[in-house]
């Protein structure tokens, strides 16, 4: 009778694989039930008034892209179109690239001008201090923004900000790990009275059920977080297949992914079922 | 005095940070800020030292022909070719600008999308596959507790994403309001549990270091 340890894993690497292809391939985009917390996300900003100035933190790299850019996308789509303005920041070195892109492609859609409905400011080592520094003065912790390399008080969106995070109505943390969401909620949120959101990787979510609702607004849970809040943003569009990057297309690809994730989760608790029976038949014969 | 100096400078920076949490403006608020400069200064020359000490090392591997030296010799030339290029385009030399304002003309951010980010999520997706083996080779219900563990992560697991076979419309429900259950009560329980004890120990900790009680931090 074979063990577990007699089967090689490479066994399982390959039916993991094969799973994974195959309802890639077939995958159907189905709706998702929304959850109470990824509602707190949308209608939260929904409540905002327009002209509001909101800190969006890019705390990810694209390891964790998978996950928090499609969050990352469908928020910057959120609160442009609602005429919310960003002041765009990152802790972790790794992520300005993808804010750049992202930016570079969605303000234009909705006419937005850089220094006047959104400001890039680029990361700041640092990671805590750095929050600290953010939190306490803007224009003390940014002399100059990422894009232009312009003095921050040189931009009209910089003259109605203040120091102890004066003139800005929401912070959202898009957060991968440390720096993130909790470092903002210790050194900003309570401290400044910020109500703040976030979207985090599967591994980061257990986490913030101890700060929702007080500390913590909102969130969106790993993929099927950002599904659902797509699912939202997106209400009435509909996917154009030749535009990658159009958000109903990214809303029908993140529910095809969920296909995908639903049937992986699936094998892997059929892995765990096989690997207990195996396990227990060994001992019961050894015994 | 060696000794004296920095437990004394700690004690001080301690108090002044921790009296401009607790009021705005001021004196304090002042010194704060100036403190978390420094911070930030700090930890950007830790980059330099960071990269200082790549360098040495793998150097030093290279030239004592460590078996993995030509993987080494490719990240040094990596670290100073991108860094090189980075420098290149923020000052204009040799006419590499973005065009017409366009970031993504860039030799940096091409080979950042391009290169650095695909490799980085492939190596991050490939956790699935190492999940998978070890969930089946080391998840086993060998005890009551690892059982509990087990049956909780499964449900979780099933909750967490929609089926991917047709399921009775009960079972599904079921699987969803346990998931529901097990996350907004039992995990959160034991996380504020968790997030609580470890606020008291920071607490009692920093409060040692600003009274001046721990010095561990002096090597003593």
């Amino acid at each position: 009778m074979a063990t577990v340890t007699d089967i090689d894993r490479r066994w399982v690497f390959l039916i993991m694989g094969l799973v994974v292809l195959i309802t890639y391939i077939g995958g159907v985009a189905k709706d998702l039930p929304v959850s109470e917390y990824v509602d707190a996300y949308y209608k939260t900003i929904e409540d905002l008034p327009a002209g509001s100035v909101v800190m969006l933190s890019a705390d990810f790299d694209p390891a964790s892209a998978a996950e928090l850019l499609p969050m990352y996308q469908a928020t910057i789509h959120h609160l442009l179109r609602r005429d919310i303005r960003i002041v765009n920041v990152a802790t972790w070195p790794a992520a300005p690239p993808y804010t750049r892109r992202w930016f570079d492609q969605i303000a234009p859609q909705y006419g937005k001008v850089y220094g006047t409905d959104w400001l890039e400011l680029g990361f700041l080592p640092g990671d805590d201090v750095a929050m600290g520094q953010i939190g306490g003065s803007i224009t003390s912790a940014f002399a100059e923004d990422a894009r232009e390399n312009k003095p921050i008080t040189d931009f009209p969106l910089t003259a109605e900000l203040s120091s102890n995070m004066g003139g800005i109505v929401l912070l959202v943390s898009l957060s991968a790990g440390y720096p993130g969401i909790l470092e903002w909620i210790a050194q900003v949120g309570g401290r400044y009275d910020v109500p703040i959101l976030t979207g985090t990787t599967a591994v980061q979510t257990p986490d913030l059920y101890a700060y929702y609702p007080s500390q913590c607004s909102g969130f969106l849970g790993a993929a099927t977080g950002a599904t659902q809040y797509l699912q939202l943003v997106t209400v009435g569009e509909t996917e154009v297949p030749d535009d990658p990057d159009n958000l109903a297309t990214v809303r029908a690809s993140n529910q095809r992914r969920m296909f995908v994730q639903s049937w992986a989760h699936g094998i892997l608790i059929l892995l765990i079922i096989v690997g207990n029976v195996l396990y227990f038949r060994g001992r019961s014969q050894t015994a | 005095m060696k000794r004296e100096i920095p437990i004394l400078l700690t004690i001080l920076c301690g108090w002044m940070v921790i009296t401009a949490f607790f009021t705005t403006g001021g004196v304090p608020a002042a010194w704060n800020d100036e403190l978390l400069a420094w911070g930030v200064i700090f930890f950007s020359v830790a980059f330099l030292l960071g990269i200082g000490n790549l360098v040495r090392i793998n150097l030093k591997q290279i030239s004592a022909r460590h078996p993995d030296w030509p993987y080494k010799a490719i990240l040094l030339f990596v670290l100073f070719a991108y860094l090189g290029i980075g420098v290149a385009e923020i000052h204009g030399w040799f006419g590499w600008v973005a065009a017409d304002g366009n970031t993504e003309t860039l030799r940096r951010d091409w080979i950042y999308n391009r290169v650095f980010a695909p490799l980085q999520a492939t190596m991050f997706s490939l956790l699935a596959f190492y999940i998978a083996s070890a969930a089946f080779r080391a998840f086993r219900a060998r005890s009551t507790e690892a059982t509990l563990l087990l049956i909780a992560g499964a449900l979780v697991m099933m909750g967490q994403v929609p089926m991917p076979i047709p399921v009775p419309a009960a079972v599904e429900t079921w699987i969803a309001t346990t998931q529901a259950f097990l996350m907004s009560v039992v995990n959160t329980a034991g996380q504020k549990a968790v997030i609580i004890g470890a606020t008291l120990g920071v607490l009692a900790t920093g409060l040692r270091i600003v009274l001046g009680i721990e010095r561990s931090y002096l090597s003593e």
